[in-house]
């Protein structure tokens, strides 16, 4: 099989998994949903302008809902004794970090794809295309380190609490790029003045794509 | 300025007590040793002391 | 083996207070009052080499860290830890000074611009590396997550300092181009505090290894 195959295959496994339970992208779904509702609530009661929170309303409700996509799919894998097969699997151990890590991608995405629309009916913005790219890599960004930082924690005391504690701290840059760059279009600015978030945007995906790719074997093997 | 001293004291403050704490851990840490060293001693002494 | 160590850590000691010593002498008595400022700039030759020394600690973990994955001994990974936990305390203090320098100088503790909230970032990534040290109890896979996340962390410290230049911001910056902002006498009295940190670090650097090298005995020896 040739290296795609591997990784389609890998993102095909979780997939056929999710599609037997729909639990996660459900649970999932709904706890970002009750995020954008509680700030929606809690801003409105103070703020005028509400649709100048929404940037990070958004980038936090995702981050929180891809937080628990994250801590499930490799705790699945270790209590169901998965992890062990696929370690025994002859692929390299980074492929099974980019099907994992394109399998988490995935998984937020669809939820993406089912907050939004709320948000921007709730916060009344406009859509713009630039959007598109700017979710995409920046939920590219928090897949990428996600992936490995969840490996990271399976095998930790209290890794529910570790989890979040290990991400944020990395994944920070890019969720305040993200957030800076989702306002500046949202406001119409120029794209001169927000293209150095963008840079650092990409940046950070490419950096820690490459180091989580080949770090994960060290943090994988038994 | 009041803010120079505080910032100073701060420092100070902050580097002596991790040194305290640190001294604190190596006090402890010394006589656990002794005690576990002495406890692996002891059977071979007291076999030594049996065998006199 | 004992008395050389014993001597070492003496030395180190003695030459930290030696150079702490005229470091403080040159800050308060000899450094230039500054013009704008006046005397609340002081601040400054604690502030820029406790940051400094911080992210120097904190490569020197990153290092340790990368020589551990490769070679598998022991002493990398207890380089590492001592040398993120003094770093978290350096970074700590350069955190502190800076926010009193900031309260003196702009009036607030603390604002959301870039050098800082790196700043605060680069401390949460280290206090969270210490957390999973403690979270974990196998000493090896311990060692080899460790050394992965202080690898992932550190690539925070670039940014960090790249965003003094990529940004617009409030931040003095010091080190332009080629030269630097200060008068020769001001650069003097930097260097040297650098120098009376930099020693101070590595003094308690082998002090703190001594301390996780007993730690290590005590609990082979606890579990035979």
């Amino acid at each position: 099989m040739n290296f795609f195959a591997k990784v389609w295959t890998l993102v095909l496994k979780d997939l056929s998994l999710e599609k037997r339970s729909r639990e996660m992208l459900s649970s999932m779904s709904i706890f970002a949903l009750l995020v954008v509702l509680v700030f929606s609530f809690s801003f409105d009661l103070r703020v005028e302008e509400v649709s100048g929170v929404a940037p990070g309303v958004v980038w936090v409700a995702i981050s929180f809902a891809g937080m628990l996509g994250l801590a499930r799919s490799f705790v699945l894998e270790r209590d169901q004794g998965c992890l062990d097969g696929l370690l025994l699997c002859p692929v390299d151990r980074s492929l099974l970090y980019l099907g994992k890590m394109l399998s988490n991608l995935l998984f937020i995405s669809l939820t993406e794809l089912v907050v939004l629309p709320l948000c921007f009916a709730l916060f009344n913005l406009t859509f713009h295309l630039l959007l598109l790219p700017i979710l995409l890599l920046g939920t590219i960004g928090f897949s990428a380190v996600g992936t490995i930082v969840s490996a990271m924690t399976v095998h930790a005391r209290a890794r529910e609490v570790m989890l979040p504690i290990l991400l944020f701290p990395l994944v920070l840059p890019a969720l305040i790029a993200a957030v800076k760059l989702t306002g500046g279009v949202l406001d119409g600015q120029p794209w001169g003045e927000i293209r150095n978030w963008m840079e650092l945007l990409v940046g950070f995906d490419v950096i820690f794509m490459v180091i989580s790719y080949l770090a994960f074997e060290y943090v994988i093997e038994e | 300025m009041i803010y120079l001293f505080a910032a100073y004291f701060v420092l100070w403050s902050i580097t002596l007590g991790y040194l305290f704490v640190l001294g604190g851990r190596q006090r402890r840490l010394e006589q656990q040793l002794a005690s576990l060293s002495d406890a692996r001693a002891g059977p071979a002494e007291a076999a030594r002391e049996g065998a006199e | 083996m004992d008395r050389w160590r014993h001597t070492h850590h003496s030395v180190l000691w003695a030459l930290s207070a030696v150079a702490i010593g005229a470091a403080l002498f040159l800050v308060f008595l000899v450094a230039p009052r500054e013009a704008v400022m006046g005397d609340v700039q002081r601040i400054f030759y604690f502030h820029v080499p406790a940051a400094w020394v911080g992210y120097l600690a904190l490569f020197v973990s990153f290092a340790a860290s990368l020589l551990y994955l490769l070679r598998r001994e022991s002493r990398w990974d207890r380089l590492a830890l001592c040398s993120a936990e003094i770093g978290l305390v350096f970074i700590t203090q350069g955190i502190i000074t800076g926010s009193f320098w900031a309260k003196a100088t702009w009036g607030v503790w603390w604002t959301w611009e870039p050098r800082l909230t790196t700043s605060a970032v680069l401390w949460a990534i280290y206090a969270s590396y210490l957390t999973l040290r403690r979270a974990m109890d196998e000493q090896d896979r311990r060692a080899r997550v460790a050394a992965v996340y202080s690898i992932l962390g550190f690539v925070a410290v670039p940014i960090n300092f790249m965003a003094i230049r990529w940004w617009r911001t409030v931040h003095p910056l010091v080190f332009e181009g080629g030269g630097s902002n200060l008068s020769p006498a001001m650069l003097r009295v930097l260097i040297s505090s650098i120098v009376a940190f930099t020693l101070f670090y590595l003094t308690v650097l082998s002090f703190r290894l001594r301390l996780e090298w007993a730690h290590e005995q005590v609990e082979q020896l606890g579990y035979r």
